[in-house]
């Protein structure tokens, strides 16, 4: 459960990212953040990965406050995070197999444990027949779905995602969000941020709205048209 | 579609499966570090060679100072103590009192030189001879010879003149203890100098290491923020670097040794001849074997120490 009480985010020279922001998302949910460019959507996933700390307010996972999470704290949190980024961010002079590999490197499981797990994570995206290659000789939907591979890979509780359907066409991007949507059909719970509105519509999901680092709006699924 | 991945709840590794695995990045880091020095020879030999000359200004420095102390030994045992008797002591006195000398445990021999010998001694010395003949009686006195054991400072051969001199049937005492205490003075300037020039040098080679690693994680810092993103720890994250840090100073000490040793071969040659000039009392010594083995591991420390210092402070900008 993601739980998000009154946090404010204010930058050096005054700018405010986030204001007063409250909201859950239950275990086992998919939600989708949106707003225009500059809402405060990134600012909220940075957030929940301890990428940066909020100037007011709390911010639990599942009932672990966040500001509580130090040093050490910090990467064993985010070893309970799957995070999926719009521009991949995989190492590009390791093959499809060690990127996703990587996570469970990290974490310590034996070698077997970790091939057993990379190839059923590259069998659910798709691209179990990549697993030597290197990325640069993948395209930018296939870079993608290794970064999902990644992601959940861990068997994460929480999966955030930073707009990563932002450079896909359409299709591409609906089999994408279906992948995210078949996760939390297993129970992990996902919080996608994208400003792709028809996309988001078509899944049919919770949609968080911001604008202005406010929420303006909280959309159950069915009230998404 | 296999859902295994997300369909199972996390688990967590084992310590035993933990402490394996931690072993096998151990091990994977080492061979990857090796790899990127591997991947950019010109780079990793300029460093090396960069730490292996300033390691091994030192050890030329301690060989040379060693030999030079050695040379000093060499050239002193002939420089014996001559204790001259008062001229009423006779042969047996004489004898008597270089058996008491002799007996003192900073006394490694005692010559005794009667008068006749020294006559003779003078005798051969060119335009003396006349003049020997004028006399009508020998006036030299006994003279005890007495040699200093090897090693000994030149505090306590001035020590053992002084004791010397305060005897009673001694009339006078001829020491070269000013040109020991001014060789030993030098060779405790020399200790010192090298001591400095061995630390200052070692802080250029951890800079030098430090510097290297630096450039090497400022070039990797897209893959460091990923590593911190998916979960790595500090410490997964610097031990590639800090085996590199290793490897740098591993190889720069082997480097450090074989250049000791070429100065050693280089420097046999004029020492063998210097040697017969004193009829065979110089010989060069080497660098211990010791001293030789300890230099790569010693090296290698210094590099992980250089790699860790750096990394842990680019890390901390980093995360």
């Amino acid at each position: 459960m993601i739980q998000f009480d009154q946090v404010s985010k204010h930058y050096a020279g005054g700018h405010e990212a986030l204001s007063q922001l409250s909201f859950t998302v239950p275990t086992g949910e998919m939600a989708f953040v949106t707003g225009h460019s500059g809402a405060g959507k990134s600012t909220l996933l940075k957030l929940l990965g301890v990428i940066e700390r909020p100037s007011h307010g709390t911010i639990s996972v599942d009932g672990q406050n966040l500001a509580k999470v130090r040093g050490r704290g910090i990467p064993r949190l985010r070893q309970r995070i799957g995070m999926v980024f719009q521009n991949h961010r995989l190492l590009m002079d390791r093959t499809v197999f060690a990127n996703v590999e990587l996570p469970l490197t990290i974490a310590g499981l034996a070698r077997q444990e970790r091939g057993r797990r990379v190839r059923a994570a590259l069998e659910k995206v798709g691209l179990l027949s990549y697993e030597r290659q290197l990325p640069a000789t993948l395209s930018t939907g296939e870079q993608q779905r290794v970064g999902i591979a990644r992601a959940i890979v861990g068997r994460p509780s929480l999966l955030i995602a930073d707009e990563p359907t932002g450079n896909l066409d359409p299709q591409l991007a609906l089999e994408i969000m279906g992948l995210f949507a078949e996760f939390q059909q297993v129970g992990t719970t996902v919080l996608i941020a994208s400003h792709d509105l028809p996309l988001i519509k078509r899944m049919r999901k919770r949609v968080v709205v911001l604008d202005h680092g406010r929420l303006v709006a909280d959309l159950a699924a069915e009230e998404v048209l | 579609m296999n859902t295994d991945a997300a369909a199972h709840p996390r688990n967590e590794p084992s310590r035993t499966r933990s402490v394996s695995s931690w072993r096998e990045h151990h091990g994977w880091s080492a061979a990857d570090s090796l790899r990127r020095l591997a991947a950019r020879p010109l780079g990793s030999l300029l460093t090396i060679a960069v730490m292996g000359l300033a390691l091994a200004l030192p050890l030329a420095f301690y060989l040379l100072l060693g030999n030079v102390q050695q040379m000093g030994q060499a050239l002193g045992q002939d420089q014996a103590i001559n204790v001259f008797l008062q001229p009423d002591q006779g042969e047996s006195q004489a004898r008597l009192l270089a058996k008491q000398v002799g007996d003192r445990s900073d006394v490694a021999a005692v010559t005794v030189k009667t008068p006749q010998q020294g006559l003779d001694e003078l005798a051969k010395l060119q335009g003396f001879s006349g003049a020997l003949d004028a006399l009508d009686q020998n006036p030299l006195p006994f003279v005890l010879m007495v040699q200093p054991k090897p090693g000994l400072d030149a505090l306590a051969v001035e020590r053992l003149a002084g004791d010397l001199r305060d005897l009673r049937s001694v009339a006078q005492v001829q020491d070269s203890g000013a040109w020991r205490q001014r060789l030993d003075a030098l060779l405790g300037v020399g200790n010192r100098v090298v001591l400095a020039l061995a630390l200052m040098l070692a802080l250029a080679a951890l800079l030098v290491v430090g510097n290297t690693v630096r450039v090497d994680i400022a070039s990797r810092s897209e893959e460091i923020g990923v590593l911190l993103l998916v979960g790595a720890s500090g410490a997964f994250v610097r031990r590639p670097y800090l085996y590199a840090g290793i490897w740098y100073g591993l190889f720069s000490g082997i480097l450090a040794g074989l250049l000791a040793l070429a100065i050693e071969f280089a420097l046999d040659g004029p020492v063998a001849r210097l040697s017969q000039a004193y009829d065979g009392k110089l010989h060069i010594s080497g660098l211990p074997l010791w001293l030789l083995l300890a230099v790569p591991p010693a090296a290698a420390a210094l590099g992980w120490l250089g790699a860790r210092l750096v990394s842990a402070w680019q890390l901390r900008r980093a995360a």
